[in-house]
């Protein structure tokens, strides 16, 4: 019986204080029995392995001692969900920003691995990492600890369980333009335009400065001209009928793909071809020239990273208004769309 | 992973929540008369309730607390064994139980 007492010892240690010896006397008595039942119909003592494979039937010490412990936990089924959204938010705002930043420095100062790593690209992102990973577990620790407060305080107030239905937020419709940002892309837009046509070569500032751009500027003015009209023109059609539509936006991905395409393609174009100051020496501005677009240059990984995320988000409500967008689903208004909105 | 209807676990989740209800009638119907945990795990396994020790002391004793089981240390065989029978408040919740689960049968054979 050396086996079975080590497994009622190692249940023990598991068990409620206040209980421990009244349910191992219990279950010891209980497994005992089982025994004595086998080894009657046996006829013969049990040996070690047919105990084994009692107690192993019995369950992990640790198992069937968390059976007389009340159920616990540290952030309850109503308050989980709440948590798992503030967990996510606080890895989108801090984890996205710090991601870019890292690629920032890298992109930036591609001396900064040989600086600080000894020249290992892999020993540079450690270097970075270490502190984002540190930082994450307090932030992490410090919401768990929270939700566990509140779990308490919710447990007892029972604050959850009084609450008004006619406070519901309104039932949110993706596929709707708000105006006020049909107005803001508006006014934004008409102040762009209004600042761009003026930025023809040579651009003069004050009496002083003087810069002059490549004769590929053109291309980008012109560009970046016509771009910026068709925005002022779909948002004015958006002020008007605020719902997406399928045409609106393919017309929406179109434009801003080819925005970022011209953006990316700005980034190395070494576009600046010389900068004047009347005030400072004329080596000294061509180092300038230089570092400007050598810092463009330099920029080009992160315009093609943020040039993918616009991609990748006009064509996810490209997708969204197909699958939504009552004319394709057989001229069914479904969701309630009033139909003359649609455009 | 997706499973299918008839994946052997879906079907063991679903049947352990259907007999956990039962069980509890079941135990205290069955402690109508006195009788000690392993006695009380034999009968209930022969009538086709079968319960793990882990499952059922546990319950003896969450029954306990709530007063509608009462129990006492006796010595039987040289052995010290914990009876358990049904308390005055015990018989009456059975007697509650039955009728709505009497109810609930009613209602499940007009459905089906």
């Amino acid at each position: 019986m050396e086996l079975l007492d080590r497994y009622l010892q190692a249940v023990k240690f598991w068990l409620p204080p206040m209980q421990k010896q009244d349910i191992i006397e219990e279950l010891s008595e209980d497994i005992r029995s089982q025994i004595e039942e086998k080894e009657t119909e046996l006829g013969r003592k049990l040996n070690r392995g047919e105990v084994e494979t009692i107690l192993k039937r019995l369950g992990r010490p640790v198992l069937v001692a968390s059976r007389y412990s009340p159920q616990q936990y540290l952030i309850g089924p109503l308050q989980f969900p709440i948590y798992r959204l503030v967990l996510q938010i606080v890895a989108l705002c801090y984890l996205v920003p710090w991601v870019l930043v890292w690629i920032v420095i890298i992109t930036m100062d591609p001396d900064y691995p040989t600086r600080h790593a000894g020249g290992s690209l892999l020993r540079a992102l450690a270097s970075l990492w270490g502190p984002l990973w540190l930082t994450a577990f307090f932030a992490v620790g410090a919401v768990t600890i929270t939700f566990a407060v509140l779990e308490r305080v919710q447990a007892k107030s029972g604050f959850l369980e009084e609450w008004d239905p006619g406070k519901l937020p309104a039932v949110r419709d993706p596929n709707r333009i708000s105006r006020a940002a049909s107005i803001f892309e508006l006014a934004a837009g008409t102040v762009f335009a209004v600042w761009w046509v003026q930025l023809r070569s040579p651009i003069v500032l004050g009496q002083s400065v003087r810069i002059t751009l490549a004769p590929v500027w053109q291309y980008f003015f012109w560009g970046f001209l016509i771009l910026i009209l068709i925005h002022i023109a779909a948002s004015g059609v958006n002020l008007l009928r605020p719902y997406w539509t399928r045409a609106r936006a393919g017309m929406r991905l179109a434009t801003d793909t080819a925005g970022a395409a011209l953006f990316c393609w700005l980034c190395r174009a070494e576009v600046l071809a010389a900068i004047s100051v009347s005030t400072v020496a004329p080596a000294k501005t061509v180092e300038i020239t230089n570092a400007i677009n050598l810092w463009m240059s330099r920029s080009f990984p992160i315009a093609v990273i943020v040039a993918v995320v616009i991609a990748a988000f006009d064509l996810h409500r490209m997708i969204r208004v197909k699958t939504t967008d009552p004319r394709l689903a057989g001229g069914v208004a479904a969701g309630g769309w009033p139909t003359s909105a649609l455009s | 992973m997706a499973h299918s209807p008839e994946t052997p676990g879906t079907f063991d989740n679903l049947r352990l929540e259907l007999r956990r209800g039962c069980l509890v009638l079941a135990v205290l119907a069955e402690l109508r008369s006195e009788q000690y945990g392993y006695t009380l795990r034999k009968a209930l396994g022969e009538r086709g309730m079968a319960i793990d020790e882990g499952t059922l002391y546990p319950l003896l004793r969450r029954l306990e607390s709530q007063r509608l089981l009462v129990s006492e240390w006796r010595e039987v065989d040289k052995r010290n064994k914990r009876f358990y029978r049904l308390s005055p408040d015990g018989k009456l919740i059975l007697k509650q139980l039955l009728a709505e689960w009497q109810s609930i049968n009613r209602s499940l054979n007009g459905i089906l």
